[in-house]
């Protein structure tokens, strides 16, 4: 398995992972609304995933970074960029008081994030077999 | 028992049923509404109520572009001069085919009915035996609750839209017209008429009808029926035709050759097929003709000063209305009154008159108790008749919303809140709701249908039988079935702990500035007067004191003591009590010593140097002491905290004023106070706020502590105790504050019917889900705005609010305040629009404003406040005017304020563009415009303003009923200003006295105690009293205004006189409240409705 292989598949992992935050993070948010979680919990359990959640995302893209895979960089420039913008802006954390008033928004992006990470899920599967398939 | 005497009806039928174009379903707006003696009660200045004109008022269409002062003249949009040929005459020409001669008279029902039959009616004039509204005697006997509101939805309109005759509709649903809805009115019996009920009519309905007009809606249609009496004569205004009318300067060729065309009341029914056959049906009142009908109410009802100017608009919209209404399916049977903005000043008076009220008697409930729908003083919504679809939600662009104040104080004479204790609190088993006048009792009485899901549930056995007496009991006599606001004390199940005492945390400031500035002294003197009214009925109350420096200071307070023992906490790495107990006593067993400590404690500080101030771990220690419990922290604050954490900058920077990066100054510049605000909401802890601050206090990020916590902020610039009106205003507003009834750990949860469902929440609260507010205190001064929307169209005639406040009130007793507000559902857009509060709309936007400039600029909160008028007038105009009108700016009479309303809080401090303004003054008052109720915040927006040299006979004295009477308010614009006049103006935080240079001698004498103007001081003042009649009168309405915004608003407005050289500044201040005057760069009032008329030349008209 040459590094490329190795590369996608730590991508295939980490797109996993983000996906199921991606997945919790909705839950939450349903229950939320079915009102089976106050807010104040919520936002605490919560925020302590938002830098992490974006840590990571920052490092995968570092990766591609180095390794020179740039279509896989390409594609996730656009979100860490957002990422980027949000915590520069300080609004990356989930404000008990607002988090009524901006719900939709955060469960839009929630969703959006969510097929971001499926698509880059198959994507990084594709590019690992390829790799895979290169090297045999 | 279920079908009402159809007699009632069977009268009045005969006529209507003669007319195919008759529609049981074409309830007027407006018509039976206000006409119902309980709708309405004392609308703003019925007529013979209408306030008089001011003196030196322009009369009744007296020009108004003359008044307009040579700064102005020149304006793009000053009034047209009008005519005073353009007065209504009354006897001018009726308009062709309107022949009211053929209409049968003898289906009115009541004397009292009689549509007048002077043709001068239609102008407003003062009606003689007119029956404008809060005059109709009660309507049991004619059509009872013919309130526009109740349309008959859904099935019959398309077919009866289109004029469909002899529809069925007209007799099916009156013999099931549930017998709740026939109006009650048990007081006045109505006069015997041919449509009177028989006196069996209410034994019956006190059977408890099984008949349920919320599952079936068309039932209310045929109360329509007789709201089509023929008030049609009312209609032709004689001056209608006239060229000119439209008051624009815009010579009106087109109007004279379309009016009488329109003016075919066949056609103000929004039938077509009518047009053509009006002629051909004389034998009954076409459902059109009562299009006009609230023209005369609503002219005339209105008071409107100069309503006879405006009739002749009111009709031209009226019959263009129904023209619009076409387009919505002509359903619509006319439109609401209109009124030309551009044709005069602002009637200024309605400010003054009561709140409108939603279009349904409280009689039609179920106990027909007249209590049985909220006061708006406790819960009003924006529009008293609900669009029934989506569709046309979305068409009026009206915002919807509930304004509510639950544990507002009562005023002297108000009835107070029944408290009950049934043994079991009856709610709905699905939404639980709680069980309200406005529910249905069916099968025989034995079950009772929530009015708000429409699932049956079991009535209890003791609403019918007392277990005590061994007797049968009136269920209908029951509050909680009789009144909309009241208190069920709540047993075990409603709390999760024992209700807890009240508890008053104080942490004081006692740095330097607090000490220097008095504040620490006036402070203490007032806690220590007010001891005894603070809320201790049960002696459980507890209190502590943490003062701040740059160290804490607790106070051991502890009973067995002889003297007060301080604790000095200067380690603040972190935060911790240095005692467990003894810190927090209970007020009735440790008051020697408190007494004690209140007394020294302004000796104690009185060398202090320390500029320190640690608020910030001042308030986590308090938190930590009281969170066990929960209660009240009260923050008195004279420096900004700046050491340890919460450690704030004094960021003002004089540059950011006015410009897009102000907000940066109006947003918290730390989340420090939110977060502990946040954690103090759980442990139902309230934070309190009053800063004292000479410089900066950065109220943006300390008001966070209240906003979130249900607490309340207080502001008092550069105070000084030394001089004795900052000590007064103070100690007033303090002592005031401390007595107050609290509720504490309270939760609030607004429930609306199937389909309306909440969207925001405006107020000082955490939102804890959805519809659940959490309130730490409830507070008496604070009320909450509830945004709202359609979810599905409604499918019933009524839409119901519930509020519930469940909390632990000062006596320490669980209770739970339920306030039902009953409105009803209208599928016309006229209705919509002639129902609309336009003070409510106001209070809803300046709140979403606030909102709006906080989390974005103040100018797109400025943008926002246009474009929603714009939107909302748009929309009157795309559906009520014809082209022929396009000059005119029109509004529905009921909303002819709101461009003034809006021009106001565009010029309200919160919201001006101006670089004057402090960040912290800004901060303040949009924290107030926030949360206070619509009564309060209406004198911010828009002040009141009276002539003090022109007091009329009574005003300043107390009137017939012991209250003091009022003078006429003047318009807010300095062209009212003489050179020897005296005037007051207040907004609520400021009384302002403006003394002209020519001002009369003897009056400077008699009022403030000096031989000439000059000998005046201007400024901050307090008024002498003198045993004069002058004297005493202007000091008895300052002392009313002072009592009416200390109850309900805890301010004590200062007084402050100006004079008209007086300083700049202050004088600029007291002419930045009149709003109808350019200020700045800010437009006149005629200019305004000038762009108002330019941005909404590109929407077309119907």
């Amino acid at each position: 398995m040459n590094g490329e292989g190795f590369l996608f598949l730590f991508g295939v992992v980490m797109a996993a992972v983000l996906l199921f935050a991606m997945v919790f993070f909705i839950i939450m948010f349903s229950d939320l609304e079915c009102d089976y979680i106050n807010p104040i919990d919520l936002c605490n359990k919560l925020n302590q995933f938002v830098l992490p959640e974006n840590f990571l995302h920052a490092f995968l893209w570092l990766m591609f970074l180095i390794n020179g895979s740039w279509m896989a960089l390409i594609l996730n420039t656009p979100l860490l960029a957002w990422h980027v913008y949000k915590i520069v802006n300080n609004r990356h954390m989930f404000d008990a008081t607002e988090i009524f008033r901006t719900l939709p928004q955060h469960k839009k992006e929630c969703f959006l994030k969510l097929g971001f990470y499926l698509l880059s899920f198959f994507y990084y599967l594709y590019r690992m077999i390829l790799a895979l398939l290169n090297e045999a | 028992m279920a079908a009402p005497p159809p007699p009632n009806y069977g009268a009045q039928r005969p006529p209507m049923m003669n007319n195919p174009n008759m529609n049981p379903h074409q309830v007027r707006p407006g018509q039976g509404l206000p006409g119902g003696p309980n709708v309405h009660p004392g609308f703003p200045g019925g007529p013979g109520g209408a306030p008089p004109l001011p003196a030196g008022q322009p009369g009744v269409g007296q020009p108004y572009g003359q008044h307009i002062p040579p700064n102005r003249a020149g304006t793009p949009q000053g009034y047209p001069p009008q005519q005073p040929g353009m007065q209504p005459q009354p006897g001018g020409p009726q308009p062709t085919g309107f022949n009211y001669g053929n209409y049968p008279q003898p289906n009115r029902p009541a004397p009292n009915y009689r549509p007048p039959t002077g043709p001068g009616h239609a102008d407003g004039m003062p009606p003689a035996p007119s029956p404008s509204m809060g005059q109709m005697p009660p309507m049991g006997n004619v059509a009872p609750i013919q309130r526009p509101g109740m349309p008959p939805p859904l099935r019959p309109l398309t077919g009866h839209a289109a004029g469909v005759p002899g529809s069925p509709m007209t007799e099916s649903p009156t013999a099931r017209l549930p017998p709740n809805f026939i109006p009650p009115i048990s007081g006045t019996p109505p006069p015997p008429g041919p449509g009177v009920a028989p006196p069996g009519t209410r034994a019956g309905r006190r059977a408890y009808p099984t008949a349920d007009p919320y599952s079936n809606p068309s039932a209310m249609s045929p109360m329509g029926g007789p709201s089509l009496d023929p008030f049609s004569a009312q209609l032709p205004s004689p001056e209608y035709g006239r060229p000119g009318t439209p008051a624009t300067g815009v010579p009106p060729s087109p109007l004279p050759a379309q009016a009488p065309q329109f003016f075919n009341p066949g056609q103000a029914g929004g039938q077509q097929a009518s047009v053509p056959t009006f002629g051909a049906q004389p034998a009954g009142p076409p459902a059109p003709t009562f299009g006009s009908q609230p023209q005369g109410q609503w002219a005339s009802g209105q008071g409107m000063g100069s309503s006879s100017t405006f009739s002749s608009q009111s009709d031209l919209a009226q019959v263009t209305g129904s023209f619009g209404n076409l387009s919505i399916g002509g359903q619509s049977r006319g439109g609401p009154t209109s009124v030309n903005l551009l044709q005069g000043p602002p009637n200024v008076q309605e400010f003054d008159g009561p709140a409108p009220t939603p279009w349904i008697s409280p009689e039609s409930s179920v106990s027909q108790a007249p209590t049985s729908n909220s006061d708006p003083k406790y819960k009003r919504c924006t529009i008293n008749a609900i669009p029934q679809t989506i569709q046309l939600m979305n068409k009026c662009k009206i915002p919807f919303g509930l304004l509510v104040t639950p544990y507002r104080h009562l005023l002297d004479g108000e009835d107070p809140v029944p408290v009950i204790n049934p043994p079991q609190i009856v709610r709905c088993r699905r939404c639980r709701t709680y069980i309200n006048p406005w529910v249905q009792f069916v099968e025989q009485g034995s079950r009772w249908k929530c009015n708000l899901c429409f699932l049956t549930n079991e009535v209890p056995s003791f609403f019918d039988w007392d277990p005590e007496t061994r007797g049968h009991v009136d269920r209908l006599q029951r509050p909680e079935l009789t009144h909309a606001v009241v208190e069920f004390i709540a047993p075990q199940e409603y709390m999760v702990r024992p209700p807890q005492p009240v508890v008053m945390l104080f942490v004081i400031d006692v740095s330097y500035a607090a000490v220097q500035s008095g504040m620490l002294a006036t402070a203490a003197r007032t806690i220590l007067d007010t001891l005894d009214s603070v809320p201790n009925t049960d002696n459980r109350t507890k209190v502590g004191f943490i003062t701040v420096d740059s160290a804490l200071h607790f106070y051991n307070l502890s009973p067995n003591l002889a003297e007060p023992q301080m604790l000095v906490v200067s380690d603040l790495d972190d935060t911790f009590l240095p005692m467990p107990y003894d810190l927090l006593v209970s007020l009735t067993e440790s008051r020697s010593v408190i007494e004690m400590l209140l007394q020294r404690i302004g000796d104690m500080f009185k060398n202090t140097q320390n500029v320190g101030n640690v608020l910030g771990r001042a308030l986590q220690a308090a938190h930590k002491m009281i969170s066990p419990i929960g209660g009240k922290i009260i923050v008195l604050q004279s420096t900004l905290p700046n050491q340890n954490e919460g450690a704030l900058k004094a960021r003002e920077d004089p540059k950011l004023l006015g410009t897009p990066k102000e907000v940066s100054l109006l947003q918290p510049q730390t989340g420090f106070y939110k977060n502990l605000a946040v954690s103090c909401s759980p442990t139902q802890v309230s934070i309190d706020v009053f800063l004292f601050s000479a410089q900066y206090a950065d109220i943006a990020t300390l008001s966070g502590c209240a906003k979130f916590t249900g607490g309340s902020v207080y502001y008092y610039p550069a105070f000084n105790a030394a001089r004795s009106e900052d000590a007064m205003k103070f100690a007033h507003e303090f002592s005031h504050f401390l007595s107050r009834p609290i509720g504490l750990e309270a939760v609030m949860r607004v429930r609306a019917s199937k389909g309306i469902r909440m969207t925001a929440f405006h107020g000082n609260f955490f939102l804890r889900s959805t519809d659940l507010l959490s309130l730490p205190n409830v507070n008496p001064d604070n009320s909450y705005a509830v945004e709202m929307t359609l979810q599905e169209n409604l499918t019933t005639s009524l839409a119901c609010f519930q509020t519930a406040l469940l909390h632990t009130s000062s006596n320490g007793e669980r209770r739970i305040r339920v306030i039902t507000l009953a409105v009803p559902v209208t599928n016309n857009l006229a209705d919509v629009f002639a129902s609309t509060d336009q003070f409510a709309v106001a209070s809803l936007l300046s709140k979403k404003a606030v909102e709006r400039a906080l989390t974005s600029k103040i100018e797109d909160a400025r943008e926002a406040l246009m474009y929603k008028l714009d939107d909302i007038m748009g929309a009157y105009k795309s559906s009520f005017t014809t082209s022929g009108q396009a000059v005119q700016l029109l509004m529905p009479d009921n909303l002819k304020l709101l461009p003034l309303l809006t021009l106001g809080l565009l010029k309200n401090t919160a919201f001006r563009s101006t670089s004057t303004v402090p960040s912290d003054l800004r901060s303040y008052i949009m924290a107030m415009l926030y949360v206070l109720p619509p009564e309060m915040s209406m004198v911010q927006i828009h002040p009141r303003f009276w002539a003090l040299h022109a007091l009329d006979q009574q005003a300043g004295l107390p009137g017939a009923d012991g209250r003091i009477v009022k003078p006429p308010s003047l318009n807010l614009s300095s062209e009212k200003l003489e050179r020897h006049g005296l005037y007051l103006l207040e907004n609520g935080f400021e009384i302002f006295i403006w003394v002209g240079r020519a001002v009369a001698p003897e009056l400077v004498q008699m009022l403030f105690d000096r031989p000439a103007y000059d000998a005046i001081t201007a400024g901050k003042t307090t008024l002498p009293t003198l045993q004069n009649d002058f004297n005493v009168r202007v000091n008895n309405l300052i002392g009313k205004i002072r009592e009416v915004r200390i109850q309900m608003m805890t301010t004590y407005p200062q007084l402050y006189v100006v004079k008209e050289d007086g300083e700049p500044s202050l004088r600029m201040w007291f002419l930045s409240q009149l709003i109808e005057d350019r200020i700045d760069a800010s437009y006149s009032y005629p200019q305004f409705l000038g762009v108002l008329r330019e941005r909404l030349g590109k929407v077309g008209t119907a």
